[in-house]
């Protein structure tokens, strides 16, 4: 990102893993963070915890983030981002995309894990196509 | 005059010169040959269909989420682009998925061929538990429970459904998966424009000094054999704990006794516990290859540059197979111009079917 900053946007979309004990309500956490404009913090250390997902670890990183923790539990005991994460499972349903991770670069399809050089050939291609334009 | 000196020198150098000649002649590259067919599963156009439904259909997986074609991607030549295959949820695959198209051809599949038909093949990634991790007993049902699905195992085999039809549906599909007028084939068939000057040359290369031929040969380009190159370990995943996980189950499963110690992917020794078998993989079809990037069992090349630059040296440290070719830069350019150029046929234009 940091790479191509100013010419590329991420948008990051949610697909909690149904049978993933916390799977949703990291996603709710997530949510939250990021109604506490601290979305990016709280994705990397989910990343980087998982499958340390349950409540009260995402509680505590809500700690780390000095977050609003009141606002926090209650967001996520309620499900309060329900309509948001279940917007993006049906628009991946609706992209046959049934697991993660996936991604559209420009409408191009990459599903799983692949390396940083595989992207960057795509994105140069686009950014090329782009300037053509 | 001939004194008996020159004559002996000369019976020597016709001797030398056609062993030479042998060594890379061995093989031929044939033109692709109708679709071998086995004689208990006959080709129908309903039976295609049935197979390349069910060849789509996610109820193949435990959870849902995978078939086939998530790994045998037909936007990407039916690979799935990745080093190492695509997996099933939360675990992680051993070996790089390797492209299906005219797989009708191959006499083992797998990069150990564990498996010698497609029927038979079919059956372990459904019930692998880091690809498809779905119980063959179960799938039945969950197929049988769809009405559709009923009739057309009733009308296409007259019988309900069981998984050994559900594997003969399914490779009957696969077997139409075939390269179609590869520049290759028209070559052979004697349309002496259909490769360019560079490809030709490189096609020289292919068959003497880059030995090319020696294991890709036939019309699948393949010996159909296994053979230890000591292509290196993955260094992305090989210390990983999800792949170890996955080396160590797929050592058990094959009864290796110190699968807790397995620090490498054996191939197909796992199998068959031979020692000519120790890291020796399937010799893959070279049909197709510029679209089935990433390259060899573990997807540790990315471009066949690096392939071709592998083989160049002699292949990996230790192998007992390979020599250094000494190509230069540009026949190695002429190589890798045969590979792309004569070995591509067209696209299949193959789109997911509605499923029931």
């Amino acid at each position: 990102m940091k790479e191509f900053e100013g010419k590329i946007k991420l948008v990051i979309k949610f697909f909690p893993y149904r049978y993933r004990d916390y799977s949703i309500i990291a996603a709710e956490a997530a949510v939250e963070a990021w109604k506490q404009g601290k979305f990016q913090q709280m994705h990397n250390l989910l990343i980087k915890n998982s499958p340390r997902l349950d409540r009260d670890s995402l509680i505590v990183y809500a700690k780390k983030l000095d977050m609003d923790i009141e606002k926090f539990i209650r967001a996520i005991d309620n499900q309060q981002g329900a309509s948001i994460i279940e917007r993006d499972i049906k628009l991946a349903k609706e992209l046959d995309i049934y697991g993660t991770p996936a991604f559209f670069i420009n409408g191009i399809k990459v599903l799983g894990v692949r390396e940083k050089s595989y992207f960057k050939e795509i994105i140069l291609k686009e950014l090329e196509n782009v300037n053509k334009r | 005059m001939l004194t008996k000196d020159k004559i002996i020198l000369l019976i020597c150098l016709i001797f030398l010169f056609y062993i030479e000649g042998f060594a890379y002649e061995k093989g031929k590259i044939k033109p692709l040959p109708p679709v071998p067919i086995p004689k208990d599963n006959p080709m129908t156009k309903e039976k295609i269909e049935l197979g390349k439904k069910l060849f789509f259909d996610r109820r193949l997986s435990g959870d849902g989420t995978m078939s086939c074609a998530s790994c045998h991607n037909p936007e990407k030549a039916f690979t799935d682009g990745s080093e190492i295959s695509l997996s099933y949820p939360t675990t992680r695959n051993l070996r790089n998925a390797p492209t299906l198209i005219n797989s009708a051809y191959a006499k083992f599949l797998f990069w150990d061929g564990r498996a010698k038909s497609l029927e038979e093949q079919a059956e372990f990634p459904i019930m692998s538990p880091f690809e498809m991790n779905q119980n063959l007993d179960f799938l039945e049902e969950e197929i049988r429970a769809v009405p559709e699905y009923r009739e057309a195992f009733k009308r296409v085999f007259g019988q309900d459904v069981n998984i050994k039809l559900i594997t003969k549906a399914i490779a009957a599909f696969e077997r139409t998966l075939v390269s179609k007028n590869a520049p290759i084939d028209r070559y052979l068939r004697g349309d002496k424009n259909a490769l360019s000057n560079e490809a030709k040359k490189g096609y020289q290369i292919f068959k003497g000094k880059g030995r090319c031929i020696k294991c890709h040969y036939g019309a699948y380009l393949s010996d159909q054999k296994f053979h230890a190159l000591m292509v290196p370990e993955n260094p992305k995943y090989a210390n990983e704990e999800k792949f170890i996980v996955t080396r160590r189950y797929v050592a058990k499963i094959n009864k290796y006794p110190d699968y807790m110690n397995v620090k490498e992917d054996l191939g197909r020794y796992f199998n068959t516990k031979k020692q000519k078998d120790y890291k020796a993989f399937k010799t893959p079809t070279l049909r197709e290859i510029a679209k089935t990037a990433p390259y060899m069992h573990n997807g540790i090349f990315k471009s066949l540059d690096e392939v071709i630059e592998f083989f160049n040296k002699g292949g990996g440290k230790g192998n007992k197979v390979l020599k250094p070719l000494n190509l230069t830069e540009e026949e190695k350019r002429a190589l890798k111009t045969f590979l792309i150029e004569a070995l591509s046929g067209e696209d299949l234009d193959i789109k997911p079917p509605d499923i029931p």
